[in-house]
């Protein structure tokens, strides 16, 4: 799982504390059980006890009774691990008696163990019997004044109970283990279903920057719904501000170009020195706010998660538009557009730099310009997918050495770059590398110029 | 030829009409969209000068809506958005050709030539009529290779004429296309100019169609 996860830190914590309240759970359990146990084996051996003790003090003075009312054959089995004991410690005679399963000398005293004699006579302990049992005693003092003291005592093997505290605590464990495997894998499911929603944010906001999706779309619960209400309105902010950015520029182009156009032409037909300097220095405002303004453009949309275009509608459109600026010339343009091919970014871009392009080409060509444009192959470890533009013509092309010169711009940062280039392919290799894309140029087999565009396709 | 000038900036609009004016058009000018899509709507003319942005009504919403009432005067755009998708978006609401700001007023003349030439029909800038010779580049016009001399309304009926060489023009028309909207307009100056004319080329050109109009023509016969 990766550092610091959501989805960890719960599924951790709900681990932890299923395991804490179970296993708790289990000790004070199988506790209770151990004492309920041992109660009922000290009950049992209680019950056998005081019949004995009725019969001790029923007795004819000065004799040991055998117990009579046991009806209990474990009493007579030898080594059964029941058994009962009499021990006259004062009186006429000091002697003791046992029950025919207890072999001699009798049982251990609880006195070796320091187990004090409660006042009403009775005291209980676990002592080593015969053949290494374990058990548990029972032990009455009586006093029948001139009769003497006695003391009777009763054991039990506490194997069986051993046995089925044994039995429960293996029930136990198993019942709770089962228990705690469930409780994880609701928890597990829990997370992974409570926070499915943080995954389709997440898949959205990736689909949005590939350029998919413009938007977080769908229903999203209560407590996310703030957060994709308020990434769905920072999108609209900042798609807003690009946007008037673009209107602002626009509008000083407008408000820049119409008085510059004025001046111009109030200076045609003058030739004095005067008018010479006012037209050559309108050049110079023009190349530089036509320069400074499509730098404005760039740099307005860099941030901004583009749209996906379809390419075929665009180079359309530039074709249209080919055919009635260069109808003069008889130039056929021709264009064949892979199916479903998709630029991701900004439709006014694709259409600026094809249309640079193919007009370039229209100027150049002698009697056809042809334009392609597919998917290009890629690599399976490219984490993008690229679109290659191809617009060929069958003029006269550019020596190797000034196509490199028109590209020289690559590289460099855009403001150091100069404005006009002469064939406007400047700002078509400036754009195509705002995108991560490039403009190659190269020969055509037509004869002419073939400039080639990669540019960023959006994923299907 | 009578075109239209939809331009707001007001010096712009002035120098673009005295230099139509100057090169022999009837024009008539509008400073807002509205104004120049009333126009263009109501009036017939043979070519528009209409820049894209405008008060009231942006240029792309006046010639779409030309075209959508069958409106097919060529018209010129001018603008200062001169990206590509702005000049697609141009051409698909109909125009026929753009000039980008800052222009050169040069341009805007050969592009309006050119837009006239192209939509009456003819391949060159130089108008041939027999021995009568019109360059729309030059303004000049020649019979037998003589220079003559016209006056800017004698110019105007001509070269409306020569553009639509072999078609019966009416007085109406001519009167609509000659003069710009302001124009005292009389159709009997035209009868004066014709004879005007006539005079001046000394060539039978020019022939009336009675109850109908003018018509230019091949010469039947050598003077």
């Amino acid at each position: 799982m990766r550092p610091s996860s959501l989805a960890r830190r719960l599924f951790l914590t709900a681990a932890a504390i299923t395991v804490i309240v179970l296993g708790l759970s289990g000790v004070v359990l199988s506790s209770l059980y151990r004492e309920t146990a041992e109660r009922a084996l000290d009950r049992y051996l209680n019950v056998y006890l005081k019949n004995i003790v009725v019969d001790v003090a029923t007795a004819q003075a000065g004799t040991i009774p055998e117990p009579t009312s046991l009806g209990e054959l474990s009493f007579q089995t030898p080594n059964s691990g029941w058994y009962w004991q009499i021990e006259r410690l004062s009186g006429p005679t000091s002697e003791m008696k046992f029950s025919t399963s207890l072999p001699s000398p009798g049982l251990p005293s609880l006195d070796e163990q320091r187990i004090p004699i409660r006042s009403d006579g009775f005291r209980e302990g676990y002592v080593n019997g015969p053949q290494g049992q374990r058990l548990r005693v029972v032990e009455n003092l009586i006093d029948l004044g001139a009769d003497g003291q006695y003391v009777v005592t009763v054991a039990a093997n506490i194997a069986e109970t051993e046995e089925e505290i044994a039995d429960f605590n293996w029930t136990l464990f198993i019942t709770l283990s089962l228990l705690g495997i469930v409780f994880v894998a609701t928890a597990w499911f829990q997370v992974r279903f409570g926070l499915r929603p943080l995954g389709r944010i997440s898949q959205s906001l990736h689909a949005i920057r590939t350029g998919r999706a413009e938007r977080l779309e769908g229903e999203f619960p209560a407590e996310i719904a703030p957060l994709a209400r308020e990434v769905n309105a920072l999108i609209d902010t900042n798609r807003d501000i690009v946007m008037r950015a673009r209107t602002h520029v626009g509008n000083l182009a407008h408000a820049l170009k119409t008085p510059l156009s004025v001046l111009l032409n109030e200076t045609s037909g003058k030739k004095d020195a005067t008018a010479e300097k006012v037209r050559e220095q309108v050049a110079v405002m023009r190349e530089q706010v036509q320069h400074h303004l499509e730098r404005a453009r760039i740099a307005a949309r860099v941030a901004v998660p583009g749209t996906v275009v379809d390419v075929d509608s665009v180079i359309d459109g530039v074709v249209r538009t080919m055919e009635k600026i260069h109808r003069d010339r008889a130039v056929r343009i021709t264009s064949h557009v892979e199916d479903e091919l998709d630029f991701h970014g900004e439709e006014q871009d694709l259409a600026e730099m094809v249309g640079n392009l193919v007009d370039n080409a229209c100027k150049w060509a002698k009697s056809r310009v042809e334009i392609r444009a597919r998917a290009e192959p890629s690599a399976p470890s490219a984490d993008r997918a690229f679109l290659r533009v191809i617009v060929d013509d069958d003029g006269l092309g550019l020596p190797a050495g000034a196509r490199q010169e028109v590209l020289t711009h690559r590289g460099k940062r855009l403001d150091e770059s100069k404005p006009g280039s002469g064939l406007g392919l400047s700002i078509v290799s400036d754009l195509a590398h705002l995108y991560q894309g490039r403009l190659e140029l190269g020969a055509s087999p037509a004869g002419g110029l073939r400039a080639e565009l990669v540019l960023p396709a959006a994923e299907s | 030829m009578r075109l239209l000038v939809v331009e707001d900036d007001p010096d712009l609009n002035r120098q673009i009409c005295a230099a139509l004016t100057d090169a022999g058009y009837a024009v008539d000018k509008a400073f807002d969209g509205e104004e120049g899509h009333y126009l263009g709507e109501n009036e017939p003319y043979d070519a528009v000068v209409l820049d894209l942005g405008l008060p009231k009504m942006d240029g792309i919403s006046v010639l779409e809506s030309w075209r959508r009432t069958g409106k097919q005067m060529p018209v010129l755009i001018l603008t200062a958005r001169d990206r590509w998708s702005e000049k697609v978006q141009g051409f698909d609401a109909g125009a026929d050709d753009y000039v980008a700001k800052p222009f050169h007023m040069e341009e805007v003349l050969a592009r309006i030539r050119a837009l006239l030439r192209r939509s009456t029909g003819h391949a060159s800038s130089e108008l041939v009529c027999g021995p009568v010779h019109l360059d729309t580049r030059t303004s000049r016009v020649t019979v037998d290779g003589n220079p003559i001399r016209l006056t800017s309304h004698e110019y105007r009926l001509l070269s409306y004429l020569m553009h639509h060489t072999g078609r019966v023009v009416s007085r109406t028309e001519l009167v609509e296309h000659l003069y710009d909207q302001d124009f005292d307009r009389d159709s009997n100056t035209i009868e004066v100019f014709v004879g005007r004319l006539r005079k001046k080329l000394g060539v039978d050109v020019i022939e009336t169609i009675r109850g109908l109009g003018y018509r230019l023509s091949q010469p039947t016969h050598a003077p």
